[in-house]
């Protein structure tokens, strides 16, 4: 299956919950919302035709607006590839976790706790494991971080 | 070291004792200085450097510098590399295992002032020198082997103008 053969495929099969976004440079980008994120990635792994079952990448990011967590996925018996975003305001940083669709999203959303401050239902063992054990500074991945001994980078 | 530490006190007390105290402390500093052993604490890309340089195209053993993997054996430590925070409190508990006389050198731009990572960095340690004393700075990012090992021979020139009374450690 090509690009453009997946995205056919995606859009007629999953046109009302995944909306195309036209920011992807080399993997096809869709937006889900935050309610049908475990649905959607359930049936992507679980479709004969996909069978995306392997975890790529789970990150989050700050974009001064909103919070954003982006899915990036591939089949490897498939050999496709694909990246899904969710997108919510800063007051409601709360979504599920997906480790039951795939186990290696435990540390990526760890990280994504630990640096975004984004909380993680149903995780399990939230605990803080990239930064220093008596850290009390806060999320320093977020845009508003500050810290007594942070230097920002000029205006140039 | 408490005799070595009293000797030029009971050799100044004989005559011509004085030229012991010196010749001694002249003789120490030499063997201090030519054989630094340095604990291998290679962090980052600096890492690499030191590598090369211990390897036979630099043969940093010509110098008595020889790497121990051990901080209780080790006389030097070398900090190559980036220190984060979570890494500073690692590095300090090493040099705090080494026997005096000790001495540090801080190789590459991350140990002296945070390097490339000064700004807009909220894990790195901005400097080695806020975790422990530091005798020589080696610029660059990361210095080559000829810049590692000019460091190391000017700790060997401040090794050599050390007194006795400076081996009971700084």
């Amino acid at each position: 299956m090509t690009k453009d053969e997946l995205k056919n495929y995606i859009d007629t099969h999953y046109q009302e919950k995944m909306k195309f976004l036209d920011t992807g440079r080399f993997d096809l980008m869709y937006e889900v919302t935050k309610e049908n994120l475990l649905e959607i990635s359930k049936a992507l792994r679980d479709d004969e035709n996909l069978k995306f079952d392997f975890l790529c990448c789970l990150s989050g990011s700050d974009t001064r607006e909103h919070f954003e967590v982006i899915y990036s996925i591939a089949s490897v018996t498939k050999r496709l590839r694909l990246d899904f975003k969710i997108v919510f305001p800063y007051d409601q940083a709360e979504i599920d976790s997906v480790q039951d669709i795939w186990p290696a999203a435990n540390w990526y959303e760890r990280e994504t706790w630990e640096l975004f401050g984004i909380q993680i239902k149903n995780h399990g063992n939230l605990k803080r494991f990239l930064l220093p054990d008596e850290w009390d500074q806060g999320y320093p991945m977020r845009k508003d971080w500050d810290a007594p001994d942070f230097v920002r980078m000029p205006e140039l | 070291m408490g005799i070595i530490k009293k000797l030029p006190y009971y050799s100044e007390k004989i005559p011509g004792g004085g030229i012991i105290a010196t010749r001694l402390e002249a003789i120490l500093n030499f063997a201090q200085a030519k054989s630094l052993w340095y604990l291998l604490f290679g962090t980052a890309c600096c890492a690499i450097e030191l590598m090369c340089t211990g390897a036979s195209r630099y043969d940093f053993d010509r110098l008595g510098m020889i790497f121990r993997a051990s901080p209780r054996q080790a006389d030097l430590i070398i900090a190559a590399g980036t220190i984060t925070k979570k890494m500073a409190p690692r590095l300090r508990r090493l040099y705090d295992q080494m026997a005096e006389p000790r001495y540090v050198l801080a190789m590459g731009g991350c140990t002296i002032k945070g390097g490339p990572f000064y700004y807009d960095s909220y894990s790195v340690e901005k400097g080695i020198d806020h975790i422990i004393p530091v005798d020589i700075y080696v610029p660059g990012c990361p210095p080559r082997p000829e810049s590692l090992m000019e460091g190391c021979l000017h700790l060997q020139e401040k090794i050599k103008k050390q007194k006795l009374s400076d081996w009971q450690g700084k």
